[in-house]
């Protein structure tokens, strides 16, 4: 190994253990492993990792928040847990919320995106900023505003739908036990297409114009072009838009608190929601806690997905 | 096409002329699909609008109806009942205090972990991305006795210092991709003057990397402003709430006997983001795409 010294001359050093090496740059960088590694680490540790295990302990406890005594109670709360109806229907609500969030706001992302990079639109950008808007827009003002439209007696959609000559669509969007939720998935598309749309059009953007090129020389038609080029190259943003919305889904809390309160009849009651009740409304906190781990370990399989390619793309810019 | 005599061997075939044409038809008809599905996006913001510029009777003759006579009678009540210019300085002050936090806290290790050659180096970059897909279920009830512990509880500086650390991931995630591009010429002519590490960072690598600052910084004071959970449970008492807490309270009973109240509200609380996307969507937009092409 060769280095410079500061007075320009060559030496020659010997060559260190792998340990002594990081050793010596441990030193000589020191502020930068302090401010860059060392403090971010402790950070994480003491706001991010003990708070996560210490839920994880707290689910094996019962404890009412206020009184100073925890008892440790083993499983009893994962029992209870697994036997409680608020659960599997929580549970099955935000299974049936991730499945029409695919469905409807990712797909017509998609379906929007590739239609306003075809070409084919005049004002394209323009759509795309006003599209994407209501993703920038809080659950809570979007919960708000849809309480209001949604309302069975005053509310705009109803009356709209009576303009329009299709009244036998009109419901009580809210109030209705079967339809509660698809409403708020409803609501919930109204915020998140233009955000799938945008990430859509992000992997577009990057596909290489020679490609449409020759699909086009080629003979293929628009539909051919999208599932042969535009879907292949696009995959990995598919990926991270599908791991990002079953995510986003499993974690849903905001609309429902705003505008059912998992009602009517617990219908439209989420995971967040159920555990926000019962730790927060309930005090059982290692009840909550179970909750809070249960939604953990389910965004956990589709965090992993998406850091895994977040480490591999890491590799390929360094 | 503007071709003088000599160049008229250059005009264009019929054909080729027909089948712009052609196309030409088809965008039109593309624009007008567009704009279509655009109007039933944007049908719930106008009745919005219209529904707080009306009063409540006028409401409830017609929520379809334009306004007969427009007044900003909503906006003027809301604003008072529920002391707005507290609540927008609050989230304010959290958001821009959280992300000022968040990049404070992620500079460096962007810089670290983008430029030496650090031993486990993406392992830890990856550790500290996964505080981005934590649900807040998960941490909510031991971050709660911290916070009880720092007597941050109930404090606006607690929410500064929580979405400053839950912030850091993403602003890692951004600031670490652009500084890995800048390229290590720059540096090593830095380091021959005499620059040390921190030299580096302060005069080649900051002030190239303030664009990301932006895109993350944007990206993240929007998400603050917009975030519940935290904020609802970490606050109690009214004069500390943000927007998004405050309007939680416009469904509890009563105010909601009113159309027009929650709409201004709505509108009034959602104004500074809507402000900041106007003037900052490109950066937005690359916020995104970082985290959806690079991510």
């Amino acid at each position: 190994m060769t280095a410079v010294t500061s007075a320009g001359k060559y030496v020659v050093t010997r060559p260190a253990s792998r340990g002594a090496a990081f050793w010596r740059a441990l030193v000589r960088h020191w502020p930068v492993y302090l401010g860059g590694v060392i403090l971010p680490l402790v950070v994480y540790a003491v706001f991010i990792g003990f708070p996560v295990l210490s839920t994880m302990y707290l689910s094996l406890e019962r404890w009412n928040g206020l009184e100073a005594q925890r008892v440790f109670v083993g499983l009893e709360n994962w029992r209870a847990l697994f036997q409680d109806p608020s659960f599997t229907l929580s549970l099955t609500n935000n299974v049936k919320w991730a499945i029409v969030s695919l469905l409807v706001p990712v797909g017509g992302g998609l379906l929007l995106a590739v239609f306003l990079s075809s070409g084919k639109v005049h004002f394209s950008s323009a759509f795309r900023a006003l599209m994407f808007l209501p993703s920038t827009m809080s659950l809570v003002s979007i919960g708000v505003m849809f309480a209001v439209i949604l309302n069975p007696v005053f509310g705009g959609l109803n009356e709209a739908l009576r303009a329009l000559g299709l009244g036998f669509l009109i419901r009580e969007w809210l109030e209705d036990p079967n339809l509660v939720l698809y409403t708020l998935t409803g609501v919930f598309t109204w915020h998140y297409l233009g955000m799938a749309m945008i990430m859509f059009h992000a992997g577009i953007s990057q596909v290489p114009v020679e490609l449409y090129e020759t699909a086009k020389i080629e003979g293929s038609g628009p539909f051919q072009t999208l599932w042969y080029v535009t879907i292949p190259m696009i995959k990995p943003v598919i990926t991270v838009v599908t791991v990002l919305t079953v995510m986003i889904s499993f974690r849903a809390f905001d609309i429902v608190m705003v505008m059912t309160r998992g009602g009517p009849f617990k219908q439209s009651n989420v995971l967040a929601y159920f555990m926000y009740l019962e730790a927060f409304q309930k005090y059982r906190f290692g009840y909550g806690a179970a909750i809070g781990v249960c939604i953990l370990l389910l965004s956990s399989i589709f965090a992993a997905i998406y850091l895994s390619r977040i480490a591999g793309e890491a590799e390929y810019v360094s | 096409m503007y071709l003088n005599p000599s160049q008229r061997h250059l005009q264009i075939p019929a054909a080729v002329l027909r089948r712009r044409r052609l196309n030409a038809a088809v965008k039109v008809v593309g624009t007008l699909i567009f704009a279509i599905v655009f109007i039933v996006w944007a049908f719930p913001v106008v009745l919005t609008i219209m529904t707080a510029l009306k009063s409540d009777v006028e409401v409830m003759r017609g929520p379809l109806a334009l306004p007969s006579h427009p007044t900003f009678d909503a906006f003027v009540g809301v604003w008072s009942m529920l002391n707005f210019k507290q609540m927008l300085w609050n989230s304010m002050f959290i958001s821009v205090g959280g992300t000022a936090l968040a990049i404070a806290l992620a500079l460096l290790p962007a810089y670290a972990l983008s430029r030496f050659n650090i031993p486990g180096g993406d392992v830890i970059f990856i550790v500290i991305l996964t505080g981005e897909m934590i649900p807040a279920q998960a941490v909510i009830i031991p971050l709660y006795e911290e916070l009880r512990g720092l007597h941050l509880l109930d404090s606006l500086w607690g929410l500064v210092l929580v979405h400053g650390v839950y912030g850091l991931p993403f602003v890692l995630l951004v600031m670490r991709g652009f500084m890995a591009s800048i390229p290590k010429e720059l540096e090593n002519a830095a380091r021959v003057d005499g620059c040390s590490d921190l030299g580096v960072f302060r005069h080649v690598i900051l002030p190239l990397v303030i664009p990301a600052i932006a895109v993350a910084g944007t990206l993240n004071i929007i998400s603050i402003w917009n975030e519940l959970f935290f904020a609802m449970i970490f606050l109690d008492s009214q004069a500390n709430f943000p927007v998004a807490v405050g309007l939680t309270i416009l469904k509890q009973g009563r105010y909601f006997s009113s159309w027009n109240l929650p709409a201004a509200a709505m509108l009034i609380g959602q104004m500074p983001t809507i402000i900041l996307y106007i003037f900052a969507y490109r950066y937005i937009k690359q916020g995104i795409f970082s985290g959806a092409v690079k991510g």
